[in-house]
């Protein structure tokens, strides 16, 4: 068949479906490189094989195809640069350096951007343990600052030790409770230590010093807990001498002048 | 349906093929619209492999963009063009070998005597090729089957088959005759 035309015209058909074997192939190949005429024949014959496609099934593409090509084309028309993407990398039989690089980049930079918000979310974590040891250590300085006031206080000569005694007949307080001021007139620096009953709903017990000359100065509003300790320390104005000091039972905030009863008194001996 | 879109849908394969030269890409989005479904048919059903056909899929309509230029539509008809390729492809995939030559849109030239520019062109050659299937004995569809949807030669379909060589020679030339005297009288 290489130098004659084909003998019989469904040889250009058995040609174009690709029936033909290796040798009958290459003859036929061989004479139509250089015969016009059955050139044309085979074209037409390719045109009539081809049409059997369509007695596949039909199955529609999904979207993401049309998707990803339309993104490689935009991609490729930006310039050499420009990225290729592909719907199923990893497949690609034509793919090219773009597609293989991508098919690299993608999980890379998929990596990346997932490491990325790991490590902000482990940052704000961190973050937020900073910010609370932070404050561990504020109240830490404070208590330390408050311990060594108070030792320096214990310390000092001039420094009065006064315990507080619960009166008897202060219903409000059941007569119970105890508790002990530090003073410091020099300084004006006082801590009280002590425990009283929980006071009732529309009350705060309130601390005074009572002073040699002049109306009692307040010392500092309080609301214990059932069962708990209450640690007070205040600074008051300096060089007042104390004749005595006390815890009223006084509405919930304070006043300015005691006006309920007494439920703890210390004089000073 | 917008203008344009219908302008679209009436442009010619070839208008198609000129604006796609000029790299306008709506053009090959509507020629992607005109013959996906008809190339995404025949690669699943050669592959029975979404994932491989619809690769090949897009590989071919990016092909088209790059050489568009290449095309001459007074030569050939771009679907046939398109059925050959995706053919080609499918069949060189499952065989797992290279791509046959003669893939460029320069060198594979396809005469189709349907046109194919519309889906009702496509789903009536649709209705006929299948009809003419139907009509062929069992033996010769299931020959010419084998040679279009897997590729195989007379060699290979007598050895997948049993039958003699001679046979299935003889039934795949008796198919070929009275398919095209059916689909091109």
């Amino acid at each position: 068949m290489s130098s004659e035309h084909p003998t019989r015209a469904e040889d250009f058909d058995l040609y174009a479906l690709g029936a033909l074997d290796n040798a009958e192939r290459q003859a036929f190949e061989s004479h139509i490189a250089s015969c016009a005429d059955c050139a044309e024949k085979v074209a037409a014959a390719r045109g009539r094989m081809a049409i059997l496609a369509f007695a596949a099934p039909t199955v529609a593409p999904s979207p993401g195809v049309k998707e990803t090509l339309m993104r490689q084309v935009i991609a490729s028309a930006e310039g050499p640069g420009g990225s290729v993407a592909r719907l199923h990398p990893g497949h690609a039989e034509d793919s090219g350096v773009f597609a293989r690089w991508w098919a690299v980049l993608l999980p890379v930079a998929g990596a990346f951007a997932l490491a990325t918000v790991l490590l902000w979310l482990h940052n704000e974590q961190l973050n937020r343990q900073l910010a609370d040891l932070r404050n561990t250590i504020e109240q830490q300085k404070q208590e330390l600052v408050e311990t060594r006031h108070q030792a320096d206080l214990i310390a000092a000569r001039e420094t009065l030790v006064v315990p507080l005694w619960a009166q008897k007949g202060t219903p409000e307080s059941h007569g119970e409770g105890h508790a002990r001021v530090l003073y410091n007139a020099k300084e004006g620096m006082m801590t009280y230590d002590g425990w009283l009953p929980a006071a009732p709903a529309d009350k705060s017990y309130q601390l005074w010093l009572v002073p040699m000359n002049g109306a009692p100065i307040s010392a500092g509003v309080f609301n214990p807990q059932n069962g708990e300790m209450s640690h007070m320390m205040m600074k008051l104005p300096a060089g007042v001498t104390a004749k005595e000091f006390a815890v009223s039972l006084e509405p919930a905030g304070g006043m300015p002048h005691p006006t309920g009863p007494m439920v703890l008194v210390g004089p000073i001996s | 349906m917008t203008a344009e879109k219908r302008a679209e849908l009436k442009a010619t394969d070839a208008s198609l093929i000129d604006r796609i030269v000029r790299r306008d890409e709506s053009a090959l989005a509507a020629l992607y619209d005109r013959y996906s479904g008809m190339l995404s048919s025949v690669l699943n059903r050669i592959l029975r492999d979404t994932q491989a056909a619809e690769e090949i899929l897009q590989d071919i309509f990016y092909q088209l963009w790059r050489n568009a230029a290449q095309f001459d539509s007074s030569r050939g008809s771009l679907s046939g063009w398109l059925l050959v390729i995706a053919r080609n492809r499918a069949i060189s995939r499952l065989r797992r070998h290279n791509p046959a030559s003669g893939d460029e849109l320069s060198e594979n030239t396809v005469v189709v005597a349907s046109n194919l520019e519309s889906s009702v062109a496509q789903q009536q050659l649709m209705a006929k090729v299948k009809s003419a299937l139907d009509n062929l004995p069992k033996e010769q569809r299931a020959a010419i089957e084998l040679a279009y949807f897997e590729g195989l030669t007379h060699s290979e379909i007598a050895q997948r088959t049993g039958d003699p060589l001679g046979t299935v020679k003889t039934r795949l030339r008796s198919a070929v005759e009275t398919l095209k005297r059916d689909l091109h009288p």
